[in-house]
């Protein structure tokens, strides 16, 4: 709840027109293939991976975040990937706005709903769905294919369902991740 | 939570409106985080979730999100009755893969339309397979109808089938007094658990209700229960390998490794009779989820309802008390001024001052200022007024040999009211409130860069800041000598708001001296932090 700023060397990071914030030292893949909402920040050591994309001719949207989103320091975004029908591929990942992923997690969900906060350490195995407001907490391993519904908080390996969250989380985390991106400023040295 | 200081709010639970003492530990049961808390309307009352009743108002499964209908929600025991089945041993949720998988090794992803019969239940976690149990599908679909005889054949369930059976005339007996116990009485602490099975017992058993109940009937009725004999004797259950026995202790003595006995939790969601051993649990149909809606305990009203959809977050009525209050957040400057040196590329701005070197932590002995930020949820400006409790407020009668015991620090808070300006429609400031933030964070920056340099000498007690629907006052804790343990104090808020909620156009002009003012008061409990201790603490050692 601290009103502090939280700074970054403004040469590390870029900052797109829509207010996104990436640093240099994040290693992004397949930039084309990659969709920022705006306003999301992607930390130093992030590994997105757009390059892994379906095969086939064309533009295919690997991996897509919506606005106020964080990536935290180490983290590794990859999309999901399965041999179906005898042919290998990769499956986009789609992530909501007001998501927050704690440092050093690797997530390879499907798809993320909006105001999901996910904890430090975490690993998120393939094809996992998250719902709208859900929770992960730290050091949380969630094994592929799982279901998170929305409003529930999960936790252990395999990480299991805790507890319902309380009514009134989108209000907190929206409320929560603005702050973080307000406060999250350049530090001009 | 080392030293960041927190604030909860008081729900009195319609019990004592003043709150216990804040150093106890049963204390705070009594304080929530003002997110968790309801506001009735009717009652002008804060509720928690302690307090409020429960009721269900919609199943869904966690895995595969189907909406369960309550009808049928009985007959499918509680559990998902399509392919959810969860794992025994780790208790994740199973996939079904066909018989022979891609032998490679790395890659078993659900593979779930190609492969060929018979299926299996596999878990991604820890690789168990329901081979090992022998447990065999023949189509990848439909797997809990599947597996519905080998459920209908354990010995619970037809334990519980013969129950039923032995107490259906029984019911059909008593129907008549099944009608006035229609509807279950509302109880003031009670979870969905509890609501849901005491409206299923009311239901289905009435004889039993009526006996919880220790109606003046009961003497006469307890007679007509002819004797039930249990299909299982718990004597020849051992022979089954299940409850202790010869067979088990055999199994005992061939054990390598503790791995091998099935744990508390993985026989927990299992009936009565099941095996100690790990290898022959057996997978369980996924139990279902509910959508709640909450209730005031007092006047019934509705405070949380939830929308149909088992996956929409939103609500048709939500009445928190984020809404009502207004949400006050505590922050130690001093604190504030170590993390705000940017840690990484810190080229120790203004070096040489004195708290250069503060802990995160209270010395004994020192006043620090600490600052209270209020931001009012209302459409109305409102006056606020804060008052902190007295500290040895055990007795009531403010003893003198029980204030020198309590950890002495002092607390001092603006006595006069102040304004926290009305909440504005977010889209009347929602550009300009990120804008505003922007402003906003150079001019605190500058701020506090210069405020800080006289912080320490000037009086901090007052209204510091006021913004858009933000206010911040100041006060002091001046901490004692031998003080030691955690600074908790509570605090009084009440701030008067125009209480006409008809539409009024606007309300800042109207605002002074308005029509009619009300006044709601609550306790909030605020932690500074600990107390460091001294290196050499004294030998005082009460409480």
């Amino acid at each position: 709840m601290s009103s502090t700023p939280i700074y970054y060397s403004k040469a590390e990071y870029i900052e797109t027109d829509t207010g996104n914030k990436v640093s240099r030292r994040a290693t992004i893949s397949g930039p084309q293939n990659i969709i920022l909402g705006g306003k999301t920040i992607i930390c130093t050591g992030a590994i997105i991976r757009g390059d892994l994309r379906r095969v086939g001719p064309g533009h295919a949207v690997v991996i897509s975040l919506g606005r106020y989103c964080l990536i935290g320091e180490g983290c590794v975004l990859r999309p999901p990937y399965k041999t179906y029908r005898g042919t290998f591929n990769y499956y986009p990942m789609k992530v909501g706005d007001h998501v927050h992923i704690g440092a050093n997690s690797v997530v390879e969900a499907a798809a993320i709903g909006n105001h999901v906060e996910i904890g430090k350490n975490c690993v998120i195995g393939k094809f996992t769905m998250i719902k709208d407001c859900a929770k992960i907490a730290d050091n949380t391993v969630i094994p592929p294919n799982t279901v998170i519904p929305a409003l529930s908080s999960f936790s252990g390996s395999p990480g299991h369902f805790v507890e319902y969250l309380p009514e009134s989380t989108q209000e907190l985390v929206e409320s929560s991740t603005k702050r973080y991106y307000n406060l999250f400023q350049p530090l001009d040295r | 939570m080392s030293a960041t200081p927190s604030i909860r709010y008081h729900c009195q639970c319609i019990g004592d409106p003043q709150p216990p003492p804040p150093h106890l530990p049963s204390s705070s049961a009594w304080f929530h985080p003002l997110h968790s808390l309801f506001f009735c309307e009717e009652c002008d009352a804060v509720r928690c979730n302690r307090c409020v009743s429960v009721e269900v108002s919609g199943y869904y499964c966690p895995n595969c999100l189907f909406e369960v209908p309550s009808a049928s929600v009985r007959a499918e025991k509680n559990r998902c009755a399509r392919n959810c089945f969860m794992c025994p041993h780790c208790r994740n949720t199973l996939s079904v893969v066909p018989s022979d998988p891609p032998d490679d090794g790395r890659s078993h992803a659900p593979i779930n339309t190609t492969g060929e019969p018979p299926f299996y239940l596999y878990c991604n976690f820890c690789r168990w397979d329901s081979g090992e149990v022998g447990i065999t599908l023949e189509k990848p679909t439909g797997l809990a109808t599947q597996l519905q005889h080998l459920e209908d054949a354990a010995s619970d369930s037809l334990e519980f089938e013969r129950l039923k059976e032995h107490f259906e005339p029984i019911i059909r007996a008593s129907s008549l007094s099944s009608s006035q116990s229609a509807a279950p009485p509302v109880h003031m602490h009670t979870n969905s658990i509890a609501a849901a099975a005491s409206a299923a017992l009311a239901r289905d058993i009435p004889g039993i209700s009526k006996f919880s109940r220790r109606g003046k009937d009961k003497s006469k009725n307890k007679d007509e229960f002819p004797e039930y004999k249990a299909r299982l004797d718990v004597s020849t259950a051992s022979v089954r390998g299940s409850a202790g026995g010869k067979v088990d202790v055999d199994h005992m003595r061939a054990l390598e490794t503790i791995g091998q006995v099935a744990s508390l939790e993985q026989r927990w969601d299992n009936s009565w009779t099941t095996s100690l051993k790990a290898s022959d649990l057996q997978p369980l149909r996924l139990p279902l989820h509910a959508k709640r809606s909450k209730r005031c305990p007092q006047c019934t009203h509705i405070l949380i309802k939830p929308e149909q959809k088992a996956q929409s977050v939103r609500f048709k009525i939500k009445l928190v008390a984020a809404n009502y209050l207004p949400s006050i957040t505590v922050s130690l400057p001093h604190l504030d001024q170590l993390a705000a040196r940017p840690s990484d590329a810190m080229k120790r701005s203004t070096s040489g001052r004195p708290e250069a070197e503060i802990p995160t932590g209270l010395h004994p002995g020192r006043s620090y200022p600490f600052h209270l930020t209020f931001t009012n949820p209302l459409y109305d400006p409102i006056q606020v007024r804060l008052a902190a409790q007295r500290m040895h407020v055990t007795g009531g009668d403010g003893t003198e040999k029980d204030r020198s015991k309590r950890p002495p620090y002092a607390v001092s808070l603006p006595s006069s009211a102040f304004a926290v300006a009305a909440f504005a429609e977010e889209w009347e400031y929602e550009d300009e409130d990120e804008d505003m933030y922007g402003l906003d964070d150079d001019y605190s920056l500058a701020t506090r860069a210069t405020r800080d340099e006289h912080k320490p000498k000037t009086k901090a007690v007052g209204v510091i800041e006021k913004r858009a629907n933000l206010t911040t006052v100041g006060g002091e804790i001046v901490i004692g000598k031998d003080a030691h343990g955690p600074v908790k104090f509570n605090m009084m808020v009440s701030y008067a708001y125009r209480s006409d909620d008809g539409l009024q156009d606007e309300g800042g002009a109207a605002k002074a001296k308005a029509p009619e003012t009300k006044t709601f008061s609550f306790y909030t409990v605020i932690d500074l932090g600990l107390i460091m201790q001294k290196p050499a603490p004294p030998t005082e050692l009460d409480f």
